[in-house]
């Protein structure tokens, strides 16, 4: 156990002081169609990338309150989003009515077997990545009410 | 532990070269527990009454090249009722690969799921302690944009070692939309394999060392509807009762998924049949309460609920040849689910300011019918028969926004348990829930969010009630309370308060947790799979860290 919290300190610390971008790795678009996450996010603008499943309230709940502001967040700082949902075989089905039935304007993608969340070691959704091009600028999990202003400031920083 | 140390030095000394087109990270979680005594549903018995699971991750790519290492340490020993396997310290899985545009291949432990995971599915469910990466090598290649082939070759992963049996497999995914020559439509093909191959145990019944498995697929659309299906076959294998081989009989599985959707409106159908479809990378797996070594995935399609009521009557799918007695038989199940959402408009009457949003699940399950013969633990299932009831669960959920800093969600469910199938014990269920939820935001991140709950049922364990509050104090930090009461239970003594109070922070990737209280036991269920938990009171905490 001592062993494994020395490796743990020595990983992590190491850790800090490289600068991240997103890994290359394949999606789905909702038709089936297999691209890759780096050629789908914008090369200069900000790219924000929400992880969330037709199951998870919070995720449902984030999603639904930045899709009432959207167009403005787009209008002042042209900031993309794209929710990549991780839902597995029993729930990705109902993905594209959900999105539809909500109203959603987001780029959706699939990450089928969770490829993606796992390359970026994400344990629990809901889980936001802020990027330019591929650099990741700032993460967060969780969501609670207000948590989107503090998302929306840190994209407002990052657009400057 | 070498093994550990050896990994360590090469991964920093991997890091220290870190350069331009490289990729870095990290990820530790812990989930810890200490169990006490409780004077209402009694002492912890078992050793260890600290317990910890605790995965650190690393991924680390340069260039085309990646590498990657789990640690795992259970210690002193894993949580109450996960598999004898997770022990101790030790490396649980590795890899290294090689990716372009065109070929992707991957050495050492890899997640893979072919179509819709009927015939094969390794994934990773900390919560559940599910593990069954496959060990191997596997190799993606794609010659153009719309033609993906796989090929793989593993044994699965079992504990900290591996499965007897070895794992092939091949997929193919074909899209032929350009072929279509309309743009408003897709069509995607999909053929795939998989063989299990181990050796045989001496028995009665024919069946081959190598176990063969096809599924081939097809998905279309145009305009807003869409129609998927997925056909499988299983060749010969053994079936197995209480570790003993009864006889040898082949599998199959249907699914047909349809829907139509435009803004504000999604309707989602799907069906599904399948008869003696489990399939485990060592034959006498067959059936283990650790949901060890299962190659394929083949979830409950039922709505996943959200709330502590609404999952105690929580359905689990049925594909397994199972003969209790002669009026307990099973062979597979039948039936399907629809979904419909829909949104309506904002300044109608019953939409209002900003619209109500809407959400109908219904799901029905049954038993395959056909002859069955007791004695030669034999049966011969009608293609289209719906035998006896296993499941309903009919939902709806209303969200509401009346004004800026309120919201609602209302939510029913009637559910309908068929306890004696579903566990193989005694009784059937019907219940009704309701659920009403506010949340009331207050400004500043501060938010206060309740919910109250109620099951009724005459059957089982009779009535329950329950609530929750939440407290944001910011939206990085919130505290919770809340209790179910099975206050209709008949037995004076069994109506308990399952009571929970807890916290977390975040802040940024990173979340803690604690939580004091007393779990309910039974069915711990993630993504249609599903852990026996038992009844267990203490304090967990929980850290989840991303770099």
């Amino acid at each position: 156990m001592r062993k494994f919290l020395t490796v743990i300190c020595v990983i992590i610390s190491s850790s800090i002081y490289s600068q991240k971008t997103i890994p290359n790795v394949n999606l789905k678009t909702l038709d089936g169609k297999s691209v890759n996450i780096e050629d789908e996010v914008s090369k200069d603008k900000i790219t924000v990338l929400s992880f969330w499943a037709t199951w998870c309230v919070p995720c449902i709940n984030e999603l639904d309150i930045i899709s009432e502001v959207y167009e403005d967040w787009q209008d002042e700082t042209e900031v993309e989003i794209i929710a990549i949902s991780i839902d597995d075989a029993r729930t990705q089905k109902r993905v594209k009515p959900l999105i539809n039935g909500k109203d959603w304007d987001y780029k959706i993608l699939i990450d089928k077997n969770q490829e993606l969340k796992r390359a970026l070691n994400i344990s629990v959704i809901p889980h936001v990545i802020i990027l330019k091009g591929s650099e990741i600028l700032y993460r967060h999990t969780g969501y609670a009410p207000g948590a989107e202003n503090e998302l929306y400031k840190k994209i407002k920083e990052f657009s400057k | 532990m070498k093994k550990i140390l050896l990994f360590t030095v090469l991964l920093i000394s991997a890091i220290s070269f870190a350069q331009e087109n490289s990729f870095f990270s990290v990820g530790f979680e812990s989930n810890s527990q200490y169990y006490l005594d409780d004077e209402k549903t009694g002492d912890f018995l078992f050793p260890e009454r600290f317990r910890s699971n605790n995965y650190l991750k690393v991924d680390y790519g340069i260039n085309d090249f990646y590498f990657g290492v789990q640690l795992e340490s259970y210690e002193p020993m894993a949580l109450l009722n996960y598999s004898p396997g997770f022990n101790k310290t030790n490396l649980g899985l590795y890899f290294a690969g090689y990716k372009t545009e065109k070929l992707d291949i991957t050495l050492g432990h890899f997640y893979e799921q072919f179509g819709n995971g009927l015939i094969l599915r390794s994934w990773e469910d900390r919560q559940i302690g599910i593990n069954n990466a496959l060990r191997g090598a596997r190799v993606k290649y794609s010659p153009t944009d719309f033609i993906h082939f796989t090929g793989l070759y593993g044994k699965q992963r079992i504990g900290f070692g591996v499965s007897d049996g070895d794992i092939y497999g091949f997929n193919s995914n074909i899209n032929l939309t350009s072929f279509l020559k309309s743009e408003n439509s897709t069509l995607n093909v999909g053929f795939s394999y998989v063989g299990r191959s181990q050796e045989k145990e001496p028995s009665n019944f024919e069946y081959n060392k190598l176990t063969n498995l096809f599924s081939s697929r097809l998905e279309f659309s145009k305009n807003n509807f869409y129609v998927n299906t997925e056909m499988v076959s299983k060749s010969k294998d053994a079936v197995i009762l209480v570790n003993q081989i009864k006889n040898a009989k082949k599998g199959n599985a249907f699914l047909v998924n349809f829907g139509y959707s435009e803004k504000g409106l999604g309707i989602d159908a799907t069906f599904r049949r399948m008869e003696n479809m489990n399939i485990y990378s060592e034959r006498e797996a067959s059936g283990n309460v650790f949901n060890e070594a299962i190659v394929n995935y083949l979830p409950a399609l039922t709505k996943q609920h959200d709330y502590l009521l609404t999952n105690i009557y929580v359905y689990q799918a049925q594909p397994q040849v199972s003969f209790q007695d002669p009026s307990l038989i099973k062979s597979g199940e039948i039936g399907g689910q629809i979904d419909v959402f829909y949104k309506i408009k904002k300044g109608t009457f019953l939409g209002g300011k900003y619209g109500t949003k809407l959400a109908v699940n219904t799901s029905f399950w049954y038993g395959l019918k056909g002859e069955n013969d007791f004695q030669n633990f034999d049966f011969d299932n009608e293609f289209l028969g719906f035998g006896e009831k296993y499941f309903s669960d009919v939902s709806l959920e209303i969200r509401k926004k009346w004004n800026k800093s309120w919201n609602s969600i209302f939510y029913f469910v009637n559910q309908s348990y068929n306890k004696r199938y579903i566990e193989e014990t005694n009784g059937k269920i019907n219940a009704n829930i309701v659920v009403a939820e506010s949340t009331y935001r207050m400004g500043n991140g501060k938010s206060l969010r309740f919910e109250a709950q109620h099951l009724s049922t005459d059957d089982d364990k009779k009535n329950w009630v329950g609530a929750t509050v939440e407290f944001n104090i910011t939206p990085r930090l919130g505290v919770y309370v809340n209790d179910i009461y099975n206050y209709g239970n008949d037995v004076a003594s069994k109506q308990i308060h399952y009571y929970n109070v807890g916290g977390s922070y975040s802040v940024g990737a990173h979340r803690f947790a604690v939580n004091y209280g007393r779990q309910r036991g039974g069915l711990v269920c993630v993504g249609g799979v599903c852990r026996f938990v038992p009844e267990s009171t203490g304090i967990s905490a929980n850290i989840i860290m991303s770099f």
